[in-house]
């Protein structure tokens, strides 16, 4: 009989879990209303956003012609920000997640 | 600070604030353009929008201010940087909010193409709609004059 016993278990792997959490990027959106001048959106998003003249005139086109356009796409409570900003201008304005776009 | 003066006819003009202050009434309980809260944290909804409303009747009650007894002494208001911003909003605020009582029987392309034939519409709507167009020029006069469009 010997002395040293030797016992081999089999150890079960370790149960480890990775969970990544993306975060989700939301979208600013401006939707078109029929009432509003094109000079005055294009004055909206240059004084909100701090667009150049040519890059106000793009967006303000998207929405009188597509219906709508992304302004601005980041962290949730900047888009908030953001979105409230433009409500208080008039401008019709939505919050939308990214994946649900 | 750049300022601009703005003649207007007293006569033609004062039956038009008439247009202007029934709508900045009914512009005290409810917002002028559709808000969606939707996206927005439940809880905030109600603080959202009743934040949205204090600062609409705040540039409301700026806008009525021009056409205080000097307007009607001189026919003159002045337009400045400092109150621009605020009549600028004002403006659109009351033209959405006629568009979609007094005028929302006036097709959109109709509007968008330029002016509506006149005599084809009621009195009232005939004053609503001179209204809409004296808004929009105030505001494209702000927009070319006091360069409103530059970022703070």
């Amino acid at each position: 009989m010997s002395l040293i016993q030797a016992k081999t278990e089999v150890c079960p792997e370790p149960q480890t879990s990775t969970a990544v959490a993306f975060d989700v990027r939301w979208h600013v959106v401006v939707l078109n209303d029929p009432v509003n001048l094109m000079s005055y959106v294009v004055m909206v998003f240059r004084k909100v956003f701090g667009f150049p003249e040519v890059r106000a005139r793009k967006h303000m086109l998207e929405v009188h012609e597509d219906g709508r356009s992304i302004v601005w796409t980041g962290e949730r409570e900047q888009a908030e920000a953001y979105a409230h900003t433009l409500q208080q201008w008039h401008l019709m304005t939505i919050v939308v997640a990214d994946e649900a776009y | 600070m750049k300022r601009i003066e703005v003649k207007l006819s007293i006569p033609v003009v004062a039956p038009l604030l008439d247009v202007i202050r029934a709508m900045a009434e009914s512009l005290k309980g409810s917002l002028a353009s559709t808000v969606d809260v939707e996206s927005i944290d439940e809880d905030l909804r109600g603080a959202w929008i009743d934040d949205l409303l204090a600062a609409q009747n705040r540039d409301l009650d700026v806008l009525l201010a021009l056409f205080d007894e000097d307007f009607f002494r001189e026919g003159a208001i002045l337009l400045d940087e400092e109150n621009a911003e605020v009549i600028t909003r004002a403006c659109a605020a009351v033209r959405l909010r006629l568009r979609s009582s007094q005028l929302s029987g006036i097709d959109d392309r109709v509007m968008e193409q330029g002016n509506p034939a006149l005599d084809d519409l009621p009195e009232s709507s005939r004053k609503a709609l001179m209204c809409y167009v004296f808004l929009a020029t105030m505001q494209e006069l702000i927009i070319q004059h006091l360069e409103l469009g530059d970022p703070d």
